[in-house]
């Protein structure tokens, strides 16, 4: 209750600051929509020249492609703005501040700034879902669509968890500013089915850096392709990267001494 | 004025080497599109044995090629400059007596792309290895005739960066405009597919824009699948838009240096 309340006050305060620059808003907004229509449009040109694209049809890349905007969101409305104050907070000594609050640190550093206007971002994702799956014609059933839940949670938190190691490296290595771009940088592989990509490419994406856990692997579940206990396994390792991820944290939160000290 | 160019290029070549984690980052972060598109395609083209005439091997060299292409032909200049409109720190430099945006900016550029492609070099040789592509129809009057096209399209590229950079002058939405222009390239350059396999209105109009000397050009330079009335067209375009670039730049770079009142002037 204590995280929800502090959540609802970051809120307030993001949505005050982003209200200061309302036309950047009306311009960003419109920019994404240009990329959703280049996005669209990519999709059109791959399905003009093939029926499916490994074993994916036009329905299914749709969806894979609002599962992909649900990551991205997370990148750019939470992930950028935070580890861009937290790197600053890291050089010029102010994350003493965060740790003196009578709060979790790891919560209070990665949830402090959110764009919110991205919100609509989400929204516009699950429209895309709904209807990739519906031009797919693929029967989906209830149990499918919990498991689909289940593994986009548990994907998006293998994200978060590796977000966290990425910046908690930050406390060893300080001038270590470059710490997600990595992320950022394989990001946009989690567009198509990681089925395509040659063994090496499909290896980075599923272990190394677990795109495909948060996009392929939950749209794998909704059309029923997993079996249980690959499901279980997932949701596992969901749950084991965030705890090492906060192990991680608590190692690295002690080898911080202050930028003065 | 050549000894002006050593000194800015020994500059600009220890800033950029100081930088280099960066850089590695830039590269892998540039690199990935490319190849994803490459496996896209191969596997889209491996299952129907050709798209439209392209067999796997040319989707491989076609990326393969791109790649270097996009190293020469990109810049970064909206990265670099924009911020020094934007924050007054662009004073000091205009009371120099030569021009920022083409002298000490371009040698940075320069400097960067050097040493980023000492960086693509080993990692092009493992892509080689990974996927084994067939380079027969290359030639070398292909290569030489690719670089000075390549050299011209980064100048056209640059000039056109340049100026929506100087728009920095009237705007702080610079950005922006940027990443509509990038959206531009991205659609008639060649850099998602090979053009002719863009919907037929694109390829129409890519033909008369900038944007396909950057990329597809030379990429079919290189790969030797020209005639020689295409190249003579290719090169006639590349000089027509340099001359255009090259007025557009100063017309706006003119105008905006008129408006500039620095933060604390």
């Amino acid at each position: 209750m204590h995280s929800l309340k502090l959540i609802y006050a970051f809120l307030k305060m993001n949505i005050q600051m982003s209200l200061a620059y309302r036309a950047d808003t009306v311009v960003n907004i419109l920019l994404n929509l240009m990329w959703l229509g280049w996005e669209l449009l990519s999709l059109n040109i791959i399905f003009s020249n093939t029926q499916t694209l490994g074993g994916w049809g036009i329905g299914e890349l749709i969806a894979l492609l609002g599962v992909f905007r649900l990551v991205n969101t997370l990148m750019i409305a939470l992930i950028w703005p935070n580890t861009e104050k937290f790197n600053q907070s890291i050089r010029d000594g102010s994350m003493d501040y965060t740790i003196l609050q009578p709060a979790n640190s790891m919560f209070l550093v990665t949830f402090s700034r959110i764009t919110v206007w991205r919100f609509w971002d989400l929204i516009l994702a699950v429209i895309l879902i709904v209807i990739g799956i519906n031009m797919s014609g693929d029967l989906i059933t209830a149990p499918q669509i919990l498991t689909f839940l289940l593994l986009a949670l548990s994907g998006i938190i293998v994200i978060y968890s590796l977000w966290i190691v990425l910046i908690a490296l930050t406390f060893w290595f300080t001038k270590f500013d470059n710490n997600v771009t990595i992320l950022q940088a394989l990001l946009d592989a989690g567009r198509y089915p990681a089925t395509v990509y040659p063994v090496w490419l499909r290896v980075i994406v599923t272990f190394i850096i677990p795109i495909a856990v948060a996009t392929t692997i939950p749209l794998q579940a909704l059309r029923g392709e997993l079996g249980f206990m690959q499901v279980l396994i997932f949701f596992l390792i969901g749950i084991a990267s965030f705890v090492i991820a906060s192990q991680v944290w608590k190692a690295g939160l002690k080898r911080y001494s202050g930028a003065s000290s | 004025m050549f000894l002006i160019f050593k000194r800015l290029w020994q500059v600009n070549w220890a800033e950029q080497w100081q930088y280099r984690a960066n850089l590695l980052m830039y590269l892998l972060y540039w690199l990935v599109s490319p190849i994803i598109y490459l496996a896209v395609w191969t596997s889209i083209a491996t299952a129907n044995g050709d798209v439209n005439g392209f067999t796997a091997n040319d989707f491989i060299t076609y990326y393969m090629v791109l790649l270097i292409c996009d190293q020469v032909t990109s810049n970064i200049v909206i990265h670099t400059f924009g911020y020094k409109i934007q924050d007054g720190s662009l004073s000091g430099e205009l009371i120099r007596p030569i021009h920022p945006m083409l002298t000490n900016a371009l040698v940075n550029n320069v400097a960067f792309k050097i040493l980023t492609m000492f960086g693509l070099t080993p990692i092009w040789i493992i892509l080689f290895f990974l996927f084994q592509p067939d380079f027969s129809s290359v030639t070398l009057t292909g290569i030489l005739l690719s670089i000075p096209a390549m050299i011209l399209a980064f100048l056209i590229g640059y000039l056109q960066s340049a100026a929506i950079t100087a728009l920095a002058f009237w705007t702080t939405r610079v950005y922006s405009i940027h990443e509509f222009y990038f959206a531009l390239i991205l659609l008639f350059s060649g850099q998602f597919v090979p053009l002719p396999l863009m919907p037929q209105v694109i390829q129409d109009i890519a033909q008369y824009l900038p944007f396909q000397l950057m990329l597809y050009y030379p990429i079919q330079l290189i790969l030797g699948n020209l005639t020689t009335p295409q190249i003579i067209q290719g090169y006639v375009m590349t000089g027509v838009w340099l001359v255009i670039s090259w007025l557009i730049f100063n017309w706006v770079w003119r105008k905006g240096v008129k408006k500039y009142s620095a933060v604390g002037a």
